[in-house]
Parts: structure tokens; C-alpha cells; sequence
């Protein structure tokens, strides 16, 4: 009989054990929490590549540059002055910056971060950005020289690394675990996995952001109120069903990530520009984005939107025009008795897969023959890289210099040594980004990439397809938040809740 | 029972080895490179052999191998390509969540489990019997992946009574024990309505009824004892699995656990980190299998005299 009683007790012991280790801490009210759909990586800016991770390091951090809504470079926490094409000199502006262990920024710090990335035995992810950089001298303790290998008037743009502390840098810190900067939060505690606690250091207002992977869940938990603010990564019908909710508000914006079908140039089809256009004109955007992305996104016609300094504001759009697919494709020798077979490469987002197979379905009203095919991330990029491909899509997130083009549509920046992926071959746009690349004004600059994008509007190595708008979705007690068009987290510096007008002093006991 | 118990270890040794070795292999075979996932395109071919050099993957795959092993026998697993972080810290970070909640589903499993499989197989081809396994079948045929987001929305949204996710909030653990309980108590109240139907016909329980014992101190003390062997068997299985991770549990309710942090490394590359926890899960398989096998001395003294 003993071994029969202990045979239960043992369980219910345990099932005790465990109610009682489940009730945890109850949520604190004078936190806002934000969900993300996944966590920073990396809190070292000299290294941290994901997005999240730079959209939380701006907060943790300062920089030199910053960008206005043009994308065009404007003084961050320095200005400064072009010396000769090849010499700058960046002051300290703001005065009395200190990093969050008190000590004051100085041009060393400045020196020492650069220094630190442009050392090749460092293997910073950011290096290649850099490498213009021939030196980085500290002229004294608020002005800084930079010596440029050659003339770019785009290299103040280039400059929008984070700064770390010089002392800690040289005693190894780890910043990636412990991260020690002068932006207007400082972390408080990340011991539990997925989460991390931040102090904004004007008001100590707490601020937590949350890793929930799942979007509905990640919408269920708004709806509870166990987080008050979610930004992007939520599918339309998600988003839909937020706007119908009350006590939910929406925040839209537009946004600047572009996205667009690849073709893979060496492939005889695809390689075909009467192809690449009858696909053009078959894809009916504003439809999808009217009926699938809910209007959450505007048609593209190039890689920067027409509002960025370089962007071009007179390319005409193409028209969904099915009949005019039809016709070019039987100029290409394709039509019912010989109909065009491509396969369509994409990742493993059910989103993605989604606007995929509403792809597919147009275009087999013209007559393509659509194969898809989704992989996990790895395995997809690996294969566009590599040019495994006839047709892609991906979205280019963050993209602001028009540097970006010799990257993409240079012919001599095939993979590995650029982005240019679907191989694309054009004398004339090789001319014209050598042409971009000796100008000596950003006016001038502006003219040369806007010259470009015109050609590749008509040579269609893409099918330009929507910026997708930013998106932000709050409780009704959230105030103060504010959109950017590159999706980071900059409106944490005002966000409010207005439920709980708590002093600062009590928030300040809470940080501590 | 020394004997035994070395035979064991030098085995599950020899396992473990082999799982590194494996895992090690194939995380190396699959397509797709770090490198390119941290830099992206825009990087320079020098900076992508930089970087290649530092986190020692410009090296042939042997060296590789032997480097990682070489770190495994001073138990260093490494650090993270992304992080930086030691494997060994990212892991001491999930392995008491993915402890709470293996747990906590197994103690949801059998409490469901046993008088189900119980009533099932007492009450054999009445309405209980029936209702309990088609209770059984629906078990086993919801997936996670629904279960979980319907429980919070009832529970959580609905009700008001559990968080709907994560791990610090009170009550945190009750949705994703039941979502993760509901399948395993499923399997395992059919084993204990088969196992102990088995047991009852056995003659030895004829003669403890006939010696005037009342039915529950035949079925519970008598029959369920010798029962108990298959069950702990499956036990051990799917307790094995569960602290391996559950990853759609683990990714529906935000439960910080080994489960979702092997699957996030997978899709990033980040070699370090999948090994580190496909060793810890190979361990965990071992380390549980070794003490399903002490139990069945435990139960059955037969074994156990076999063993000593």
C-alpha cells in the first residue's frame, strides 16, 4: 500500500511544485511593452547585422549621421565639413554627451569605434562599408579627420556606425551582452531569454520588448493587454481584424522597403526582355495591394521611392495590361501551343507564399506556367546567390545610398563580389554608375542615378513591385508614438501610456 | 548493478559522440552559409573571408571537426556566430524553461492518462471505455500548432484566467502543459488500457478476487504494478522528446526553451548553436533511457535480480 500512496503523492507533489513555481510576478502596469517578432542578436553594434538589433542598438546608442526623409545624411551627435574630396573633418555638436557608465563621448571614443571596425583582424560585419576610410585621426577632443582613399560625396552617409566607449573597447567589453552607450535608454535587465528591459533616461519610463514569434499570438496578447504596441510583421487579415476591435488604434505611414521579382538573366526565357516585360505588364499590383495587402503599400517603380534625394520621380508606371502580356509573348515565340514554364523561388513566410501563388494565378491568365517553390531562408538565399533561379522575389529593407546600384546592377558585382543576382549585363548602366561615381555634388549625383534608374525601368532586370507601408497597432492608452518610414524604434523616445501618469521618482524605483 | 551501470555510461558515451559527429556533418552538408546570412550582399569578398577566418570556417572540414572536439572534451561548446555568446550560456538560459514545461506536460499527461486508460480498460467495451478513447483519438489527432492558439483564446482572451504567452507571468505554464499533455496523455491512456487489459486476464488477479479483495486495491495494487512496464517505457520516449525541445509549443506561447532556440539557429546557420543543442537533447534521450531501464528494476524485481 505504501507503494501505491507515494505513486500519487509523487505527482501531486510535483503538480504543486509546479503551480507554485508558476505564479510568477505579476505585470507591471507602469512598463510598455512592445512585441517583436523576434529578439536583437546582438547588442555590439560593430556587429550586429538583423534588424532588430540595429533598431534597438539606435536607441542604445549614438551616431555621427543621421538621415532626414529624403535619406539625405544630417548631423547626428556631429556636423562637418568637407575639407578637400578626399579629407573631412566632423565636430561633436551636442555637448556633454555621456555614455550610461558616465563617462563623457569624446572624439576618442569616435577614433577608437571607427578604428576598431576598420581593422580587418576584428572581422566586422560593417568594415566593407567603410573601407573608403584610409585613416581616422583625432584632431582633439570634439574634432575628428577622416582621409578617404578617394573622393565620394556620398561618404558622410557612410558614417552612421554607432559609438562605443574608447576605454571599453581596449579592455574587450562585452558589448554584445552588456552594451554601454550615450542614447537615450540604457538597459535595465535581459536575464530572461526574449525579453529586454529598457530605462528611457529622460523620465525613466520602462520600457520592455517582447519576442513573440507568432503573429496571432502576438495579437492576442495586445488584445489582453500583456503587451500595448506592435510594429509590422502582422498579415492583412491580421491587421483587418485589429481595425474592427475597439479600445485598438492603427497607425499607417509609407514606407521605403522595396520589394520586387528578380529574373535571372542567363536563363533563355527569363534572360528574354520581352519576357521580362510581358510579366511586367501581366502582375496586376494595385490589386494585390488593394485586396490582399488591405492598401498597406504603394506601387514601386524603382529601388528608392520618388520622395528620396536621388529617387526618380518621372518613371512611368507599368500598366497591368494582360492583353499586352499576351502579345509580347508571342512575339517571344511562347503561346497556347507552346506555353512559358518558369519557376518562381521564394522563402518560407506564409505572406510571401501567399503573394506567390496570387502571382502565379495572373500570370497564368496570360499564359506562364508557374512553378513555386518555397525554401527556409538559408537554402533560398543560397540559391539566388548562387543564380539557381529563373524568377524571385525579396523585399531590399534599409536601402539609402545610391551606392546601392553598383551593388546591384553592376555587371562585375555578380555573387560573391555584390548583389547582383540575376546577372544582369549592361554596358550602358556600367557606364553611367562609373559616370555616378566621379561626380563631385550630390545635385550632381541625384541626375547621374536617376539616369540609371530610367534604363533599368526599361531593361526590367526586376519587376518593380510595392514599398510596403509601416505599420503600427496600440492599445488606445499609447500615446506618443510615432512612425518611421525605415520601421525602427525611434518612437520609443515618446511613446506614452496614459493610464498611468506615474512620477518619475517611482518609475525610477522600478528601473532600479 | 555497477557493471551495468558503466556499460551504460560507455554507451551513452559512444552515442553522444556519434550524434556530434552527425550532427557536426550534416549542419555543415545543408546549403546555406552564416557568412552570407551576417553580411548579406553587400559585403566585400575580403571582408567575407575575414569574417570566414575568424569564425574558423575557412578551415578544411577536418580541422573543423577536430577543433570542435577538442572543445568538447574541455566542455567548451563554443560561441554563437551571432551572438557571441557562449552555447553554453544561451543553453543554462532555456534548459530550466524547457525542464518546467517537459515536466509540468508529462505530470498534465499522466494525470489525464491514468484514470482514463484505467476507467477504459476497468469499465472494457462500456460507454466509458469508448468515450475514453475517442477521447484518446481526438488527442492524438489535434495538432499543437491549433490546440494551443484555441486554448488561449478561450482561456486567455475569453475567460480572462491564464496570459496568453510567456513564461513570467502567473499561471504561464497551464496552457502549454495541457497543449503539449493533451497529445502525450492521449498515447499513453491507450498504453494503460492495453497494458493493464493484458495484466487483468492474468491468473494472478483471478486469485486476488478470489481471495476478496475489493476491485480497486486488485486493479491499482495488483494488476496496474505489472502494467506499469510498457507505460514507463513510453514514458521515458516521450519524456526524452519533450525535453528536446517542443517547438511549436514552445513558439505558440513564447516559452523560452532549447526547442525554439535549435530551430532559430538552424534557419540562421549558426553551427555553434545547433550543435551545442543537439547534444544537449541527445543527452537528455540518454540520460532519461538510461533511467527508464533503472526503473524497470525498480517495478519489477525480476529485473532487478537479472541486473544485480
Amino acid at each position: 500500500m505504501t507503494g501505491s500512496r507515494s505513486a500519487i503523492r509523487v505527482p501531486l507533489l510535483f503538480l504543486a511544485w509546479l503551480l507554485l513555481t508558476a505564479c510568477g510576478e505579476v505585470l507591471d502596469d507602469r512598463v510598455i511593452r512592445m512585441g517583436l517578432a523576434t529578439a536583437p542578436l546582438n547588442l555590439d553594434p560593430r556587429f550586429a547585422t538583423d534588424a532588430t538589433s540595429a533598431r534597438i542598438n539606435r536607441l542604445l546608442y549614438q551616431r555621427l549621421v543621421e538621415f532626414d526623409a529624403r535619406s539625405m545624411p544630417v548631423p547626428g551627435i556631429a556636423d562637418w565639413r568637407r575639407i578637400s574630396g578626399t579629407h573631412y573633418r566632423f565636430r561633436l555638436t551636442r555637448p556633454r554627451q555621456v555614455f550610461s557608465n558616465g563617462q563623457p563621448l569624446t572624439a576618442a571614443d569616435v577614433v577608437a569605434t571607427y578604428r576598431f571596425v576598420l581593422d580587418p583582424a576584428n572581422a566586422s560585419p560593417h568594415r566593407s562599408t567603410l573601407t573608403l576610410i584610409e585613416q581616422v585621426e583625432q584632431v582633439n577632443e570634439e574634432q575628428i579627420d577622416f582621409y578617404l582613399q578617394r573622393t565620394d560625396p556620398l561618404f558622410p552617409a557612410y558614417l552612421a556606425l554607432e559609438i562605443l566607449p574608447a576605454k571599453l573597447i581596449a579592455e574587450s567589453h562585452p558589448f554584445e551582452s552588456h552594451p554601454v552607450g550615450s542614447g537615450g535608454f540604457r538597459i535595465v535587465d535581459r536575464s530572461v531569454p526574449g525579453r529586454l528591459r529598457l530605462e528611457r533616461l529622460i523620465d525613466h519610463q520602462l520600457i520592455e520588448l517582447v519576442e513573440v514569434k507568432n503573429p496571432t499570438v502576438r495579437v492576442l496578447k495586445l488584445l489582453r493587454g500583456e503587451i500595448h504596441l506592435l510594429q509590422n510583421d502582422l498579415s492583412p487579415e491580421l491587421v483587418g481584424y485589429l481595425k474592427s476591435r475597439d479600445g485598438i488604434q492603427l497607425k499607417q505611414m509609407v514606407g521605403n522597403n522595396f520589394s520586387y521579382i528578380g529574373f535571372n538573366m542567363d536563363d533563355a526565357a527569363t534572360g528574354n526582355p520581352l519576357v521580362r516585360r510581358a510579366i511586367a505588364h501581366a502582375i496586376d499590383r494595385q490589386a494585390i495591394i488593394r485586396l490582399v495587402m488591405n492598401r498597406a503599400a504603394r506601387t514601386a517603380e524603382a529601388l528608392f521611392p520618388p520622395e528620396h534625394w536621388a529617387g526618380a520621380v518621372d518613371l512611368p508606371p507599368i500598366p497591368y495590361d494582360p492583353e499586352r502580356a499576351k502579345a509580347l509573348l508571342g512575339r517571344a515565340g511562347y503561346g497556347p501551343g507552346n506555353p512559358l514554364k518558369l519557376t518562381y523561388k521564394t522563402s518560407s513566410d506564409p505572406f510571401r507564399i501567399r503573394l506567390a501563388t496570387i502571382i502565379q494565378s495572373q500570370l497564368q491568365a496570360v499564359g506562364i506556367e508557374l512553378d513555386l517553390r518555397s525554401y527556409d531562408w538559408g537554402t533560398f538565399f543560397g540559391d539566388i546567390k548562387a543564380g539557381r533561379f529563373q524568377l524571385y522575389s525579396l523585399t531590399w529593407v534599409g536601402l539609402r545610398t545610391p551606392d546601392s546600384f553598383r551593388y546591384i546592377f553592376a555587371s562585375d558585382h555578380v555573387p560573391p563580389a555584390g548583389a547582383n543576382r540575376g546577372r544582369y549585363t549592361s554596358p550602358l548602366v556600367d557606364e553611367l554608375l562609373l559616370q555616378a561615381e566621379s561626380q563631385e555634388s550630390l545635385a550632381e549625383l541625384a541626375v547621374s542615378y536617376r539616369h540609371i534608374q530610367q534604363r533599368l525601368h526599361e531593361d526590367l532586370p526586376y519587376v518593380p513591385l510595392w514599398y510596403e507601408d509601416q505599420l503600427a497597432v496600440s492599445r488606445q492608452e499609447v500615446e506618443g508614438y510615432r512612425l518611421r518610414p525605415d520601421g525602427n524604434y525611434d518612437g520609443l523616445e515618446t511613446v506614452e501610456l496614459m493610464h498611468s501618469r506615474i512620477s518619475s521618482a517611482e518609475l525610477a524605483d522600478a528601473a532600479d | 548493478m555497477i557493471d551495468y551501470l558503466l556499460t551504460r555510461l560507455f554507451s551513452a558515451l559512444l552515442v553522444v559522440v556519434g550524434v556530434a559527429l552527425v550532427v557536426f556533418l550534416l549542419i555543415h552538408l545543408v546549403p546555406g552559409d552564416p557568412v552570407d546570412v551576417m553580411l548579406g550582399e553587400s559585403a566585400r569578398p575580403a571582408d567575407r573571408e575575414a569574417l570566414r577566418t575568424a569564425l574558423g570556417l575557412d578551415q578544411a572540414l577536418g580541422r573543423q571537426l577536430l577543433d570542435y572536439f577538442s572543445g568538447l572534451a574541455r566542455l567548451d561548446l563554443g560561441s554563437s556566430i551571432y551572438s557571441r555568446q557562449p552555447v553554453s550560456e544561451l543553453l543554462a538560459a532555456r534548459i530550466p524553461a524547457t525542464l518546467q514545461l517537459a515536466l509540468a506536460a508529462t505530470v498534465c499527461a499522466l494525470l489525464i492518462a491514468i484514470p482514463l486508460g484505467l476507467l477504459a480498460a476497468v469499465r472494457r467495451g462500456e460507454a466509458w471505455d469508448w468515450g475514453a478513447m475517442s477521447f484518446s483519438l481526438v488527442g492524438l489527432s489535434i495538432p499543437n500548432f491549433w490546440l494551443g492558439p484555441v486554448l488561449v483564446l478561450v482561456f486567455s482572451l475569453w475567460l480572462g484566467w491564464t496570459p496568453v504567452s510567456g513564461r513570467e507571468a502567473s499561471g504561464s505554464i497551464i496552457l502549454p502543459a495541457i497543449t503539449l499533455g493533451t497529445g502525450f496523455a492521449a498515447i499513453l491512456a491507450r498504453m494503460v488500457r492495453s497494458s493493464l487489459l493484458e495484466v487483468l486476464g492474468e491468473d494472478y488477479v483471478r486469485t486476488a478476487r478470489a481471495k476478496g479483495l475489493d476491485e480497486p486495491r486488485v486493479v491499482w495494487r495488483h494488476a496496474m504494478r505489472n502494467a506499469w512496464l510498457p507505460v514507463v517505457t513510453l514514458l521515458g520516449l516521450q519524456l526524452g522528446a519533450l525535453l528536446g525541445g517542443a517547438v511549436v509549443t514552445e513558439i505558440v506561447f513564447d516559452w523560452p526553451g532549447v526547442g525554439s532556440l535549435l530551430i532559430e539557429a538552424i534557419q540562421k546557420r549558426d553551427y555553434p548553436v545547433v550543435q551545442g543543442c543537439v547534444l544537449f537533447v541527445s543527452l537528455v534521450y540518454v540520460l532519461v533511457n538510461t533511467l527508464t531501464d533503472l526503473a524497470y528494476g525498480v517495478l519489477d524485481p525480476r529485473i532487478r535480480q537479472g541486473l544485480d
